[in-house]
């Protein structure tokens, strides 16, 4: 369907939509018309991907003078295909209507393990080897070396690709991983370089969100985009967390024996080279004499380039003249990391702010701040002229460097904390050294800046006015939207007592408490008797869960449980977790009802759908607090308590509700869908917990569910289970219409719809 | 969006630790039954603003007219060839989730009492069909009865059977009277009615393999639950063209298991014509004593087989001896109508029954009462689309579900006959 959005004609792939996605769409175009960030929160299951994408495209064809690229980030390999699966769709559906003038050129881009076609480099098993494997075949050095010596082996594709040069460019249109490995197959050219190199040129670019948040890739990949550019972070409820491990750094015994193994190496090649090609490395000394900015005569194609969460000067000024000489280099490196493995010996838990690290580190080691901040480019500088393609065997001196550069660059925001073991086993040394970021919009700053339109947008993002604290920006436009349904199919309910009335929490002087235990197997018992097929219980940590489920073992609950259901456990293996999934998913199908038990902020509540008959209830057992001793999170605290006046209570509330509302999300995700959701905690009875809750939920939860006992929310479901059985109709029954066709959109005015929606 | 929560906000500042006790929406179980219900809010103003009071009979109707369009528009395509001769197997779910008591007495008696029901409907609309009874109990199918045209001897032996335990296993059931029902001729129609209580089925092996089998075999299954959506079960009624619904309570239950008491659709495969040898056999006397085969005892009445001349007690049945299918032509009479439904009335707009441009008749075609309510104001009525007859709602109901032909169609007929024959 076509329709207008006061100025814009959008094109729109589907013959209805929703009402809340045109409110969507008039609330981005709003801000995309006023150039400025927006927070737009919109329940999963309405089609937040597809409004995003029309939009933005009709935008762009609309207004052909000012030429806008969207960048989406997603989260996950599987979002970034469904994201151009949709754009496919759209492309295809305007290129129907306007003709070839519509056509666009859209790339995903993903890490070589994904779109790597060289058989040789692809057996790799992990990432960071395929990235080895790759460079093996195509540096420049090595590439060199072929010229002269044919039995050096090379990666045909790169090769060819090298030779098409300038001409190996994507034709327009929708490339998705699959296609882009296809047409790599078919013209015999490296799909990864080539997407590489069509980012710069291409409309529509999906990529993970590192790529534009971690500023050592973001420094390769997303350096020359223009300002004109509209950022997506799709599924961004976690974004704070990821611009935070962006800029974290942890150090283990394991990771300084490693780094001190590399400096082993290193030196000799140093030595090697010495011996062989001393002007190479005078070559590099000069060149670091002139100043890091001028790198441009580094090779092109071996992109190691700036980072861009690092101030100016560090690109201008020249390298301090201690560490331009290699020799030099190592042994300020071999200090730092004699320093380091000196202060992992320590007894107690210390805490130091990064600025009276680096004095310390001045007066024990002699490093002073201008040389530690200089670390990581210098590193890559010398990795680069001692042509070292194994990167992946020295991750661990690049840890190493990474952490200098930080300590020496930012005074604030971040601390380093020294644990010699871990709090909850502590009989067993584990020194670690952690540098913590706790300022989430240190990473996101550049991205803030650099372009024109920022779109963060999530299922959950509640409560809405948080987030442009944390991130520390002025969104033009923050929306929270509802669902418009045709019939309640969300059934949230908020369980306080147990069926004899006791109170049940995870509090913690309660959670070991033998009656809260007790009433919540019996409330699993129960609700195993009346739902049908899938169940997901989270639980707030694997220590609970283990504790919990090994008491239910015991007293025999989880035999009767049995009897109804088969149970399947979330594990820390990913492998484990992917079997037991796959299980669940099949006893399921078959009939025979299955229970998943699983862990909020584990692998399988950020990541894995339970939808239709995979999850007809979600059990959400206790309120997933962080764990609040934790040292990490205490210093952040302080800090958000300090910078941005938040206070300690209110960011814990607002993490665990929102980990909460991620986790019974996973149930919903489309319309056509129902589910319960159980809150089994008498804390979100609550009004500061439960408020904190996404709206779109709120609205559903009625005051007559919000202190109930297990018993009566048996009852409750067996009525709703009977109730959401039935046929229904789609379109909406009554005045409340769910969907709109063409005309009911060129019908009414904006001011209309909005009286309808609100 | 949540109208409670500005009164919570007052009260819940100061408990901040302390709020477990207060039982603030502990509603009882039978106020809970009228909040959801919320009764008060269908009640409807009149254009003076007084209440009215619910009108449970418009309601009712527009349920049944709702259910008679859908019936006829999927006959929407003039002539749906029906499969009159059934043969259906009742499968009942006797596992431990079958005691429960959400249902009153219990789920298991509730079902027994409306199977009861639905088997005497069902040999009333279908005469020349054939009923079977299977039950489910410890994860084993058992068969309760052979297929057979004898509503009495089912009913009993289903009312002897009534106990429960143990897991359900749909496979076992499926696989059991697929057994049975591929022995049946082409032209029967073969069609599963599972009642299912449990929530999961314990199978022994794939039950997908099963649910292809029975579709290979061209078995209709249907599946009524008691208590919530399972997807296995939705599953095996899309595959195999039957429906699938779950009922919300008792009488809904009776509703949906009546649905299947009128001939299905036949399965397009099935749609060749095809001749069938059947036998009118005669009452016999009686007071002619002989021994009968069903029971092999010697009694009075019973039909002859006009082959074979063997003697049966009751109509329909197959030979024993002959294997000639025996029927009596009041059955076949009765299986009639589902080929020829009558058209669905049309609705009269009450502003065209008051407006007095053209004459409207004041009062019911069918039972002769007037149409308009006390105080004159026209309640609810239907025309017939061909005679153009008006009819109140009862008789709509009635002419519908039980006549099955038109009193106004029907006399118009006569007297066009007599009127031509005069002539």
């Amino acid at each position: 369907m076509k329709f207008e959005i006061e100025d814009v004609t959008v094109y729109f792939p589907y013959d209805n939509i929703y009402p809340e996605q045109y409110s969507y769409m008039v609330e981005l175009k709003r801000a995309l018309d006023a150039r400025g960030h927006c927070l737009l929160e919109m329940p999963t299951g309405t089609g937040k991907t597809i409004a995003l994408l029309s939009l933005i495209t009709s935008y762009v064809l609309s207004k052909p003078q000012s030429p806008l690229k969207l960048v989406y980030c997603t989260r996950t390999v599987h979002e970034m295909e469904k994201t151009l699966a949709e754009l496919k769709k759209l492309h295809d559906y305007q290129v129907k209507h306007l003709g070839p003038a519509a056509r666009i050129l859209a790339v995903g881009l993903s890490s070589r393990k994904n779109l790597c076609v060289n058989p040789r480099v692809l057996s790799a098993e992990n990432r960071d080897s395929v990235d080895a494997g790759c460079r093996k075949l195509t540096a420049s050095w090595v590439r060199a070396l072929a010229e002269k010596n044919p039995s050096v082996p090379t990666c045909e594709f790169f090769e060819d690709y090298e030779r098409a040069g300038s001409g190996a460019v994507l034709p327009p249109g929708v490339y998705t991983l699959q296609d882009l490995r296809a047409f790599g197959k078919q013209k015999g050219w490296c799909p990864y370089y080539l997407a590489r190199h069509m980012v710069q040129l291409a409309n529509v670019i999906v990529y993970s969100y590192q790529y534009l948040l971690d500023p050592k890739v973001a420094g390769i990949i997303s350096k020359e985009m223009q300002r004109e550019c509209v950022v997506v972070f799709d599924e961004a409820h976690n974004i704070d967390n990821v611009c935070i491990e962006a800029l974290s750094v942890c150090v283990r015994r394991q990771t300084l024996e490693g780094a001190t193994r590399n400096l082993h190496r290193m030196e000799q090649e140093i030595d090697r080279f010495k011996a062989t090609d001393e002007s190479r490395l005078r070559a590099e000394y000069q060149r670091l004499v002139e100043g890091l900015a001028l790198r441009g005569d580094l090779r092109v194609n071996d992109t190691w380039l700036a980072n861009p969460a690092l101030p100016d000067d560090i690109l201008k000024e020249a390298v301090p003249g201690n560490i331009r000489r290699a020799d030099f280099f190592l042994r300020v490196l071999r200090r730092f990391v004699q320093y380091l493995k000196g202060r992992l010996e320590t007894e107690n838990v210390e805490k130091e702010s990064p600025v009276a690290f680096v004095a310390s580190v001045t007066n024990q080691a002699g490093i002073d701040q201008k040389t530690l901040k200089f670390c990581y480019d210098r590193l890559h500088s010398l990795m680069m002229t001692l042509e070292i393609t194994d990167t992946d065997e020295f991750l661990h001196i690049q840890t190493i460097c990474d952490f200098a550069t930080l300590v020496g660059t930012y005074a604030r925001g971040f601390s380093i904390i020294i644990e010699p073991f871990d709090e909850r086993m502590p009989d067993v040394q584990d020194p670690v050294l952690q540098l913590s970021c706790h300022d989430a919009s240190l990473a996101i700053k550049p991205v803030f800046d650099r372009f024109q339109t920022v779109v963060i947008t999530s299922g959950t993002l509640s409560p809405i006015d948080l987030y442009p604290r944390l991130l520390n920006f002025n969104p033009v436009v923050s929306r929270s939207f509802t669902m418009s349904l045709t019939r309640d199919c969300i059934c949230p309910m908020v369980l306080t007592r147990g069926s004899d009335q006791l109170p049940v929490s995870t509090k913690f002087d309660m959670r070991s408490d033998l009656g809260v235990v007790r009433n919540y197997g019996r409330l699993l018992l129960e609700m195993v008797c009346v739902v049908p097929d899938g169940i997901v219980c989270f639980f707030v940590s694997y220590s609970y869960m283990d504790e919990i489920v090994n008491s239910w073992n015991e007293s025999g609950i989880l035999k009767e449980i049995m009897q109804h259901k088969l149970v399947f456990i979330e594990t820390q293996d990913v492998v484990e977790t992917t079997l037991a999934l796959d299980n669940y998913r099949r006893a399921c199908d078959c009939g025979r009802g299955a229970v998943f038990f699983s862990v909020a902020r584990g692998k399988v509540a950020e990541g894995i759908d339970f939808d239709r008959h995979y999850g007809r209830l979600v059990i959400m057992f206790g309120v997933p607090f962080q764990y609040t001793l934790s040292k990490i999170l205490l210093a952040r605290l302080e800090y958000l308590r300090d910078t941005f006046q938040i206070k300690e209570g209110d960011f814990l509330t607002f993490d665990a509700l929102r980990q909460a509302a991620q986790c019974v999300g996973r149930v919903i995700r489309s319309k056509a869908d129902y589910g319960m959701m159980i809150f089994a905690d008498k804390r979100y009875s609550r009004h500061d917990k439960r408020s904190k809750l996404p709206g779109w939920i709120l609205s559903h939860l009625r005051d007559a569910h919000l202190n109930l006992s297990t018993d009566m929310a048996v009852y409750i479901a067996r009525e709703f289970l009977r109730k959401m059985a039935q046929p229904y109709d789609k379109a909406g029954s009554g005045g409340k219409k769910t969907l709109l066709s063409q005309e009911d959109i060129e019908k009414m005015g904006d001011g209309s719809l909005n009286d309808m929606l609100y | 969006m949540n109208n409670g929560e500005g009164r919570r906000l007052a009260g819940q500042a100061e408990e901040e630790d302390d709020e477990d006790d207060v039982d603030e929406c502990g509603l009882e179980a039978w106020e809970r039954a009228y909040a959801d219900e919320r009764s008060w809010e269908s009640l409807q103003e009149d254009e003076s603003g007084m209440l009215r009071s619910i009108d449970n009979k418009a309601l009712y109707h527009a349920q049944y007219r709702r259910r008679l369009r859908s019936l006829a528009s999927s006959n929407a395509a003039s002539r749906i060839q029906k499969g009159l001769i059934r043969y259906l197997c009742i499968v009942i779910d006797l596992s431990r989730a079958a005691s429960e008591t959400d249902f009153r007495p219990s789920r298991m008696a509730v079902v027994a009492k409306n199977v009861e029901a639905f088997i005497r409907e069902f040999f009333d609309q279908n005469p020349l069909s054939q009923i079977g009874l299977v039950t489910i109990k410890d994860g084993v199918a058992n068969c309760l009865t052979d297929l057979g045209g004898s509503p009495e001897s089912h009913i009993k032996a289903l009312m002897g059977k009534l106990e429960c335990s143990g897991d359900s296993s749909l496979q076992n059931a499926l696989d059991l009277v697929c057994g049975y029902l591929e022995q049946i001729p082409s032209y029967g129609h073969r069609e599963v009615l599972i009642l299912n209580s449990a929530l999961s089925t314990c199978d022994p092996g794939d039950i997908m393999e099963t649910i292809q089998k029975c579709k290979k075999s061209k078995v209709r299954c249907s599946v009524i639950g008691l208590s919530a959506e399972i997807f296995i079960c939705k599953h095996i009624c899309q595959e195999t063209g039957g429906l699938y619904s779950v009922a919300v309570d008792e009488s809904h239950f009776k509703e949906l298991i009546l649905e299947h008491a009128p001939p299905p659709p036949a399965i397009a495969e099935f749609a060749i014509a095809n001749l069938i040898k059947m036998g009118f056999p005669q009452r016999a006397a009686e007071n002619v004593i002989s021994i009968c085969l069903c029971h092999k005892e010697a009694r009075g009445g019973g039909y002859t087989c006009p082959r074979c001349k063997a003697r049966v007690c009751e109509l329909p049945t197959e030979c024993r001896i002959c294997g000639l299918t025996l029927v009596s032509s009041p059955h076949l009479a009765r299986s009639y109508h589902h080929l020829f439904p009558i058209a669905p009335f049309d609705e009269v707009t009450p502003v065209r029954l008051s407006s007095s441009q053209h004459k409207l008749p004041k009062s019911c075609f069918g039972c002769q009462q007037s149409l308009l309510n006390p105080g004159n104001r026209p309640s609810l009525s239907v025309e017939c689309p061909r005679c153009k007859q008006f009819f109140c709602i009862d008789c709509d109901i009635y002419i519908h579900e039980s006549l099955h032909n038109c009193p106004g169609c029907e006399s118009f007929r006569h007297f066009k006959t007599v009127s031509s024959s005069e002539e």
